[in-house]
C-alpha cells in the first residue's frame, strides 16, 4: 500500500473513532471535540466568589442576596492559594446534591485555608435582560469555618 | 475532491528538506514539552480533588476517583514523562500513543471537577496525531508528514465545527453585542474571583461602551473560524492561522481568556519555517 492510501485509510479510522466519541459524549471526548463551549449565547451563567469572613459575627451571616458593593467580609482572592476559580465555580454550579461527600470535597480543596478562617462562597448569577441590561446578582450559598460548613437553608444536603 | 485534500494535508510528492526535519523536531520539543507541563501542574493539583462533580471522557465509563489518592497523578505525571522520551528518541514505535493514553487519563482526573480546559485540547490533539503517526508508519519521513496532516486535519475541523455548534445553537444572531457583554461580565465575576479585585480593562470598556463594536467583534470570531477548514489547503494556510491567532488575541483583550497553546500551534503550522531553516542552513537538499 502506498503512504498516501495509507494515510487516507488511518485518517479515515481516526475520523470514525472521532465522530463516534464525540456525537456520544455531548460534543467532547478529550482531546477531540467540536468545540460547543461558547455556542449557546446569551444564556444565565453562574460563577463563584469567595469572601474571608472571619471578622464577621456568625449571626451577621446573612442569606439575603445582595449586590457586589455590599458583600461581607474581605476579598479571598483564591489564585495566590493554588486554587483555580474554575473548580470553585464548578461546585457551586453543578452540584445538585450536597452530599457529605461533596462538601468534604469542597473543604479539600481550600484544605489549609480554612485553618484559622471563616469564609463565604457567594453564588453569582447573570441574566441578560430587556434592551441587553446585564443583571448580577450575588447570593451567600456556603460557609466554611475551621471546623464545619453551613450550606444555604434551600440547599438539598 | 478527497484525493486532493489527501495531498495537501500528507504531500506525498513533495521532497524532504533537512529544513523540514529539523522543524519538525523542535515543532515535538514545543508540543511534548507542554504536554509534560500540562501533566505534572495537574499531577500536582489533582490530590487536593476529592469527588467527581462532572465526569469526563473515559471517566463516564470508569471511576476515575482512585487518581486522587496516594499520589497516582504524580505516577502518571512520571509516566508520560518516561513515555514522551520513548516517543522523542524513538526507542519505542507506541510511546507518543502510551503518551496520549496517560495524558488523557491525568485530563478526566484534572477536570472532574467540570471545566473544559480550552487550551489543552491542540496539546492531547498533538500527542494523539505522534502516536498514530510513529504506530502507522515505519519510515521516518512519512510519519513526520502524517502526524502534521492529521494535526492540520482536525484543528481546521475543530474551528469550523465550533462555528457550526454555534449557528445551530444560538442561530446567526449569536453575534449580537449583548451577549459579548454577558461574557464580559462573567469573566469579570471569575477575575475577581481569581484576585479579589474587579479589573475592567480599557478596552472591554471600549466594547461594553460601544455595541457595534461588540457585534463587530463577535462577527469576525464566527466567519473566522467558519473558515477554519481553509488550513487544510497550504495556499489558505498562513492567512487563515493568522486570522485565527488574531481572534484568539482579540478574546484574550475582551475576555482575558488566554489561548497561549493554541498561538503556539498555530504560529509553528502557519507560516514556512522549514524553509527559513533551509535558508539559514543554505540548501535544501533532502535530508
Amino acid at each position: 500500500m502506498t503512504y498516501l492510501n495509507r494515510a487516507k485509510k488511518w485518517l479515515l479510522g481516526t475520523f470514525l473513532v472521532y465522530a463516534v466519541l464525540v456525537s456520544t459524549n455531548l460534543g467532547e471526548f478529550w482531546p477531540f471535540s467540536i468545540y460547543p463551549m461558547f455556542s449557546q449565547a446569551g444564556n444565565p451563567w453562574v460563577r463563584a466568589v469567595v469572601r474571608d469572613v472571619s471578622d464577621a459575627e456568625a449571626v451577621a451571616i446573612s442569606w439575603e442576596p445582595a449586590s457586589r458593593d455590599e458583600l461581607l467580609g474581605a476579598p479571598f482572592a483564591v489564585e495566590p492559594t493554588g486554587i483555580n476559580q474554575n473548580d470553585v465555580a464548578n461546585f457551586v454550579s453543578k452540584s445538585r446534591d450536597w452530599t457529605p461527600r461533596r462538601t468534604e470535597a469542597l473543604r479539600k480543596l481550600f484544605h489549609t485555608n480554612l485553618a484559622e478562617r471563616t469564609l463565604l462562597i457567594y453564588r453569582v448569577t447573570g441574566e441578560l435582560g430587556e434592551n441587553r441590561s446585564i443583571s448580577v446578582r450575588y447570593e451567600p450559598y456556603i460557609v466554611m469555618t475551621p471546623d464545619t460548613t453551613i450550606l444555604h437553608p434551600e440547599v438539598t444536603p | 475532491m478527497m484525493q486532493k485534500v489527501m495531498h495537501m494535508l500528507f504531500q506525498p510528492d513533495r521532497v524532504e528538506t533537512r529544513g523540514e526535519i529539523l522543524f519538525f523536531r523542535i515543532f515535538e520539543v514545543v508540543m511534548v514539552g507542554w504536554a509534560l507541563w500540562f501533566g505534572w501542574e495537574w499531577g500536582r493539583y489533582i490530590p487536593n480533588i476529592a469527588d467527581v462533580v462532572l465526569p469526563l471522557g473515559i471517566a463516564r465509563f470508569v471511576d476515575i476517583s482512585f487518581m486522587f489518592d496516594h499520589n497516582l497523578s504524580i505516577v502518571n505525571a512520571g509516566l508520560m514523562t518516561a513515555a514522551a522520551l520513548v516517543g522523542f528518541f524513538r526507542l519505542h514505535r507506541s510511546g507518543y500513543l502510551m503518551l496520549a493514553l496517560f495524558f488523557h487519563l491525568q485530563y478526566v482526573s484534572r477536570y472532574s471537577l467540570g471545566e473544559i480546559s480550552h487550551g489543552s485540547n491542540v496539546v492531547g490533539l498533538t500527542a494523539v496525531a505522534l502516536g498514530l503517526a510513529y504506530v502507522a508508519f515505519r519510515e521516518e519521513k512519512h510519519s513526520r508528514r502524517f502526524a502534521l496532516g492529521v494535526i492540520i486535519f482536525f484543528l481546521g475541523l475543530g474551528y469550523t465545527t465550533a462555528a457550526m455548534s454555534k449557528l445551530i445553537a444560538s442561530g446567526p444572531l449569536w453575534v449580537d453585542g449583548g451577549h459579548m457583554w454577558m461574557w464580559i461580565q462573567e469573566r469579570t465575576v471569575d477575575v475577581f474571583s481569581k484576585s479579589g479585585v474587579v479589573n475592567i480593562n480599557s478596552f472591554q470598556q471600549l466594547v461594553l461602551d460601544q455595541y457595534p463594536l461588540a457585534t463587530a467583534i463577535l462577527t469576525f470570531g464566527l466567519l473566522t473560524e467558519l473558515v477554519g477548514v481553509l488550513i487544510w489547503s497550504p495556499r489558505f494556510r498562513p492567512w487563515v492561522m493568522t486570522l485565527l491567532i488574531a481572534m484568539h488575541v482579540g478574546i484574550f483583550m475582551s475576555m482575558q481568556i488566554n489561548f497561549p497553546a493554541n498561538n503556539a500551534i498555530l504560529f509553528l503550522l502557519a507560516y514556512p519555517w522549514a524553509d527559513v531553516i533551509d535558508r539559514v542552513l543554505g540548501s535544501s537538499a533532502p535530508g
